[in-house]
């Protein structure tokens, strides 16, 4: 159980960052959104995603404009605003002290396993 | 052949299976459900909407195909994930760990610790007519076979069993969603027994359809309908029976307040309320009002609820309903208090006896006058317009006829009186005898008749205070009385009608002749000799009795004597002894 809470957290946090990224690369609608992240391995399944995304627009990191569809219903296209790019950036930073936090400590790991 | 049902996702319409449908709907449920607390929860659910509406049109387009199939939907929901899915991927999931996962804890580990009320629902999943017997069986935790046999055993008994399963399949609503169907079970609403839900429904899902039972549902699921509409229409005919019964019941009570009314105010006599009189007109139109609303706002409210059901009218104005309330209590509080007022004017009664002498005749006609009947040559008034006078009084008086009549008999030489009781209620002994001494009612002598009127009056102002008069005649015993038949109902210990048989006429008899004896009138017809064979058979009997009597003091003598003598004998013999 206590597995499963740390992996629950850990991708959480992950998603978010992943989100933003994708997203800053340029307009993106929701299922493309997915399709990247399944390419990325990261599983999810859309109806995470939407609340995902209200949050972040919620919060002015994202905005979005309607786009006319050829199969159904008008979509939502997602972009990053310029308060979203600086909060990628910082998180940016915070990955980058984060990669570099668990690799030196799997790096202890490894040199005491070995 | 599959039948198709038409909805609409924003603005988008799709033909969608039965089966498909049914499954959509619930998983559309259990994400408001799981969205529903949440503050984005109208966004987020438009763009899950609107990304299914894509996704069924996607399928359409890519399949050449009209209809959406369940394949299509579970599809659909397999991209979008299951509700447990979404589980420790929320926001609230995240606020739930953060604040030190209590709660989430309590959900995860003891999902059913926490029973919530259970609803009386029909099963849809297991039927075999309309599912009420699976539906009280999760009520009352049983398995659903053993509440089938009571049902059976039901039936056994005279068919009752019929009769409760129809009307519990009319009454009971059928589970729909998966909410309603864990409401039925009693399982709390939480995400891991939505979850367990869904899934029991999917492995459910195929044994389900290949049981041939679900052959005998459908082939009674036609009849099924049928009796419920049956059902709906009878009810509906109690319905607008109820409602027309209420109607006439307003309408009748609106004319009986109008109809007391108008006889407090003193338009009619025929028709007053029982007790009205006890009021002065103000309070009693008042307490008229209140006792007929007090009667006709259930009535109305039954009414109105008739309405509704049949012709789904508006529910009533809030501030309209909270009024017709008030108005209510406060009626059935004036009628209780207006009681209690019409009760305490009677608390006391009083007596007011008047002896008032009589000439003495060897016959006395006894009769009534009526005092509504004006003999016009009495009043000697020119034929002009005639006024009602009694006692030389107007008659605005409400007349009064509560005259009891009685005989005594006094001794033979004594002088004949008439002793009046004047009889009244009120609420201290002082009202109770002033209304009493208001009772204006004397007999008239005209030689040897006696007239007594047919009513007394008393102002109405003054208001009933259940007065009433006795006369009693004290006539010398071997008085001979004629009674008129018009004073028939005023006689108490007489009766007229025994002696008036006693006639032995085909002719109407028009009065009875009595003589007074020592115990009271006996009935003489034609004061025939007949009557002087009683009277003499009554003078013989006195005889024999005088005769008795007197025996019997000579016996007591004798008794006597011979005590006085044995006395007087062991006196003589008790001086011997000493003398010696």
């Amino acid at each position: 159980m206590i597995a499963e809470n740390t992996q629950t957290q850990m991708r959480k946090g992950i998603l978010e960052y992943c989100i933003l990224s994708i997203i800053s690369r340029g307009e993106i609608y929701a299922s493309d959104i997915i399709a990247e992240l399944k390419r990325a391995q990261l599983l999810v399944v859309e109806g995470t995603l939407y609340p995902l995304l209200t949050r972040l627009k919620n919060n002015g990191l994202l905005s979005y404009n309607w786009q006319e569809s050829t199969s159904g219903p008008p979509r939502k296209y997602y972009q990053i605003t310029h308060e979203g790019n600086e909060v990628l950036q910082k998180l940016d930073v915070t990955w980058k002290e984060l990669v570099f936090a668990v690799e030196t400590s799997l790096q202890g790991r490894n040199e005491s396993n070995n | 052949m599959n039948k198709t049902i038409i909805i609409n996702i924003n603005s988008i319409v799709f033909h969608i299976e039965e089966e498909a449908y049914e499954t959509l709907r619930s998983y559309m449920i259990d994400i408001k459900r799981h969205f529903g607390k949440s503050s984005d929860s109208q966004e987020i659910l438009l763009d899950i909407e609107n990304r299914i509406a894509e996704m069924f049109s996607e399928k359409i387009h890519a399949g050449r195909k009209e209809v959406i199939s369940l394949d299509d939907v579970n599809h659909v929901i397999s991209q979008m994930g299951k509700v447990s899915d979404f589980e420790g991927e929320t926001e609230e999931d995240i606020y739930e760990q953060a604040n030190a996962n209590s709660e989430s804890e309590t959900h995860s580990h003891i999902p059913y610790s926490a029973p919530v009320d259970k609803k009386l629902m029909r099963n849809a999943d297991d039927k075999i007519f309309g599912g009420v017997c699976s539906g009280l069986g999760a009520y009352f935790n049983m398995e659903t076979k053993w509440m089938r046999l009571i049902f059976v055993c039901f039936f056994l008994f005279g068919g009752s069993g019929i009769m409760l399963y129809i009307i519990l399949w009319i009454v009971m609503p059928v589970a729909v969603s998966r909410a309603d169907k864990m409401a039925m079970k009693g399982e709390s609403p939480t995400l891991q027994n939505f979850k367990k839900s869904f899934e029991e429904e999917i492995q459910g899902l195929n044994p389900h359809f290949s049981k041939a039972k679900s052959e005998i549902a459908k082939g009674t699921a036609a009849v099924g309908s049928g009796v419920s509409k049956v059902g709906r229409f009878f009810l509906r005919l109690i319905a607008f029976f109820i409602l027309i019964v209420c109607a006439l019941t307003l309408f009748g009570l609106a004319i009986a307040c109008i109809g007391f009314i108008t006889g407090v105010l003193g338009y009619q006599r025929e028709m007053v309320f029982p007790g009205t009189e006890f009021l002065n007109t103000p309070q009693a139109i008042v307490a008229l009002i209140a006792g007929t609303l007090a009667i006709a706002i259930p009535f109305f409210a039954l009414f109105q609820l008739m309405l509704r059901i049949l012709f789904r009218t508006q529910p009533l104005n809030h501030y309209f309903s909270l009024g017709l309330w008030a108005t209510w209590i406060s009626s059935i509080i004036a009628v209780v208090f207006f009681s209690f007022i019409g009760a305490q004017e009677f608390k006391e009664s009083s007596t007011i006896k008047v002896e008032k002498p009589i000439n003495a005749q060897k016959v006395y006609y006894i009769s009534e006058k009526d005092v509504r009947l004006i003999e016009a040559s009495e009043v000697d008034k020119n034929g002009k317009k005639f006024k009602i006078e009694l006692n030389g009084e107007d008659l605005e008086y409400a007349l009064r006829r509560d005259i009891s009549i009685n005989f005594e008999s006094i001794d033979s030489l004594a002088k004949p009186y008439i002793q009046y009781n004047y009889f009244a209620r009120g609420r201290t002994y002082q009202a109770a005898t002033t209304n009493a001494a208001e009772i204006n009612y004397l007999a008239n002598q005209m030689d040897n008749k006696i007239i007594f009127n047919s009513h007394f009056g008393i102002n109405p102002d003054k208001k009933y205070r259940d007065q009433s008069v006795s006369a009693t005649l004290y006539l010398p015993v071997g008085s001979r009385v004629v009674i008129d038949k018009s004073i028939e109902y005023k006689l108490r210990d007489l009766s007229f009608w025994d002696c008036q048989r006693a006639y032995d006429s085909d002719e109407e008899v028009k009065s009875t002749e009595w003589i007074m004896g020592r115990t009271g009138l006996q009935c003489t017809p034609r004061f025939l000799p007949i009557e002087k064979k009683s009277d003499t058979e009554q003078t013989e009997a006195a005889v024999e009795d005088l005769v008795k009597q007197a025996e019997k003091h000579a016996k007591e003598a004798e008794e006597h004597a011979r005590k006085v003598e044995e006395e007087a004998n062991k006196l003589s013999e008790r001086v011997a002894v000493t003398v010696q």
